[in-house]
């Protein structure tokens, strides 16, 4: 029997030898895989097998290849915690790209900090998340900058002065709720009810009616596509005649497909469009690769895993034949990121890690996405770019 | 009508809004209800058996039209939908009562109820194997614009699970209290022993059960499939919720769990409207009335036909 033990743990002991070498440097990705809102990790992580399967292909880092490992965190906090303790603790990664969800991202970013993993979130816009760390970056616009932008232009350009709000409690959806009311009525209009759902919720009639008899002339709902595709639905079905507005949770094209006869005609804010050769090249990859549109958040998550892994591979040197990479040389170096060529649009991070960036007024058209203007904020005032 | 502070034609909105809900919560509840009358068990798996009724039916429509294009075979389609989503259900219905219910009709009670989670678990992640965990559309087979009536308004989807409802649970409860195998079913309820020395086959009215049981939950599914899309994850709630309704209108009485599952709707409408609840707390609402009910009054508020259990 000991003799068996013996030789049971020798080849663990082989095992974790085998595992030990590292012939690969690991990075990872984190966002919801399963569950309702698995569309959003789906896109995004295909464009980070992408953005990795050409940084390999170029030579990787001084020879080694990147491998990308996928974390599911079905979009939970309670999923998250497990998902970057094996990133942190087993995979030993150097950079995430993710977590999607801000009320992920912000659980997550403790552990990523400690760790000293850079962490660049393609889609969480809650403003408080670049504040936890300095390993802790995001590509994507914050919610109060994209609330203010559009609480003004709400105001001063479309000169609506009464909206409704209902938003779903979660840090994504309450934070943007919270910065547009509070600048929308800095601006001098009415916010004539805040209704709140949880996410997951499926009815959302009991709110709709009572904002419905209240009779504003815009309800702004920035949630996320399950949610979004049942009020905008539920709306419509109780005869609420409001326009409708959201924000970048909007940009998911699986909109069209849960509220096909309802997903037309809704104006909502995200980062402002960007014509760019790298972006037409990796929409043409994307669909041929997988078949369908990268949304804008994969976009981001192309750009953030080629900053991470351009950082990697640029602090990395081989040291008796092992490569070494400097952690705190990594963060250096994506902090530094300034005026990089990406798919979304030129990447500047502000110092605390931020995005510097303009804001789009976007529609739905034809089961599509179209920018109607562009924005700048500058000394608090809004100035359009054409 | 403004003693709560609601206009009128908003206080007409949320009893419509209610009212639908609870039509379905009593299509499911029934199931339960009926189940509970017999074995005097609980079935948790019919909360299951509902998502995969909605599935069924959704597989079988978008199998036959393409919904968006509207016109009489889609209508056709729909119902053909209905029916064979109700077939199957019934079969798997009595299939898990087959399987994982009979052979422990004679031990201790809690073992079927544990059987019973465990199916549902076993269904709900089979499911989501199969299908897939992301939401799928259904649509409606009509124009489903809404109608306005004055300041209220109300959606053919709306009078469809309103009458669809009403239709179903009256012919049960016909077919429950004036039929021969109403009849059987009622003394298989009240004694299972007796009823078979009276040359009822036990264990066929027990299927029968389940299948009616498990066809009227795919007709909810169905239903509620077109207002909240269909997942994996769909029967949980509802199931739940519907739970609460049998036992509110008093477990194992028929025309209690149509009231109950009515009253709870339109509890959970009211309940936030009135009492101020938070939004984000209306499934509390649910699960206090099971507490309170199961305290006070735990032979749930029908108490007068007690006797007679189906």
């Amino acid at each position: 029997m000991k003799r068996l033990l013996a030789i049971l743990f020798s080849i663990m002991l082989l095992f974790t030898m085998a595992c030990g070498k590292g012939d690969t440097v690991k990075i990872g990705f984190m966002g919801p895989m399963t569950g309702g809102d698995s569309n959003y990790g789906k896109l995004m992580s295909q464009a980070v097998k992408i953005a990795v399967e050409e940084f390999n292909a170029q030579g990787g880092v001084l020879g080694y290849n990147v491998e990308l490992i996928i974390e599911d965190d079905q979009g939970s906090v309670e999923k998250g915690n497990p998902a970057i303790e094996k990133l942190a603790g087993i995979d030993k990664v150097y950079g995430i790209i993710g977590a999607v969800f801000s009320s992920v991202s912000l659980a997550i970013a403790p552990k990523a900090e400690a760790s000293k993993i850079v962490m660049i979130s393609p889609s969480s816009t809650h403003k408080d998340l670049p504040d936890k760390g300095e390993f802790i970056f995001r590509d994507v616009i914050n919610d109060s900058m994209q609330a203010i932008v559009f609480a003004k232009y709400l105001y001063q350009v479309e000169k609506t002065n009464s909206v409704a709000i209902l938003y779903v409690k979660n840090d994504y959806s309450q934070g943007l709720a919270m910065d547009f009311k509070t600048q929308f009525e800095k601006e001098g209009g009415k916010v004539v009810a805040m209704e709140s759902g949880l996410k997951g919720d499926k009815d959302f009639k009991t709110q709709l009616t009572k904002i419905k008899g209240l009779s504003p002339k815009a309800l702004y709902i920035p949630n996320y596509v399950e949610e979004i595709a049942q009020i905008i639905e539920q709306a419509k079905q109780l005869g609420i005649t409001a326009k409708i507005y959201s924000a970048d949770g909007f940009s998911n094209p699986k909109i069209f497909e849960l509220a096909p006869k309802s997903a037309n005609g809704i104006i909502f804010t995200q980062i402002a469009e960007n014509r760019s050769q790298v972006k037409k090249d990796f929409i043409t990859k994307y669909k041929t690769k997988f078949g369908e549109d990268p949304d804008i958040f994969a976009l981001n998550s192309y750009d953030g895993a080629r900053i991470l892994m351009n950082a990697i591979k640029q602090a990395a040197e081989i040291k008796d034949k092992k490569l070494v990479i400097d952690r705190d040389k990594v963060r250096s170096i994506v902090a530094a990121t300034k005026d990089f060529d990406g798919a979304s649009g030129k990447i500047t991070f502000t110092a605390n890690g931020d995005l510097v960036a303009n804001i789009g007024i976007w529609t739905s058209e034809n089961n599509q996405y179209k920018q109607i203007k562009a924005y700048k904020l500058e000394n608090d005032k809004i100035i359009e770019i054409k | 009508m403004n003693l709560f502070n609601i206009p009128a034609n908003e206080l007409l909105q949320h009893i419509l809004n209610g009212l639908t809900l609870g039509a379905i919560y009593s299509l499911i509840a029934l199931g339960y209800t009926m189940v509970y009358g017999i074995l005097k068990f609980i079935n948790f798996a019919h909360g299951e058996i509902f998502m995969l009724g909605a599935y069924s039916g959704y597989y079988l429509y978008y199998y036959l039209c393409t919904p968006d294009q509207g016109g009489s075979w889609v209508m056709i389609s729909f119902i053909l939908s209905v029916l064979f989503a109700m077939i199957l259900s019934a079969v798997i219905g009595m299939l898990i009562e087959r399987i994982a219910y009979r052979p422990l009709r004679r031990a201790p009670r809690l073992a079927p109820l544990l059987s019973a989670i465990g199916v549902s678990i076993i269904l709900m992640n089979l499911a989501a194997l199969a299908f897939g965990t992301e939401p799928k559309n259904f649509s409606y087979p009509f124009d489903n614009s809404v109608i306005n009536m004055g300041t209220t308004s109300i959606t053919p989807n709306q009078i469809m699970i309103l009458a669809v409802g009403l239709i179903m649970m009256a012919g049960l409860k016909l077919f429950v209290d004036r039929t021969k195998l109403g009849k059987a079913m009622r003394a298989t309820s009240q004694n299972q022993n007796v009823a078979s020395l009276m040359g009822i086959n036990v264990n066929v009215i027990i299927s029968l059960t389940f299948a009616i049981g498990s066809a009227l939950a795919a007709v909810a599914g169905v239903l509620i499939a077109m207002e909240y899309k269909v997942y994996p994850s769909m029967g949980q709630m509802a199931g739940l919720k519907a739970f609460i309704a049998a036992v509110v209108g008093g477990i194992g009485n028929i025309s209690g769990a149509m009231i109950g599952g009515i009253l709870l709707g339109l509890l959970e409408t009211f309940g936030v409207v009135i009492l101020g609840i938070p939004q984000g707390m209306k499934d509390t609402i649910a699960f206090s009335v099971l507490i309170i009910i199961l305290l006070v009054k735990p032979s749930g508020i029908l108490i007068r036909n007690i006797r007679e259990k189906v």
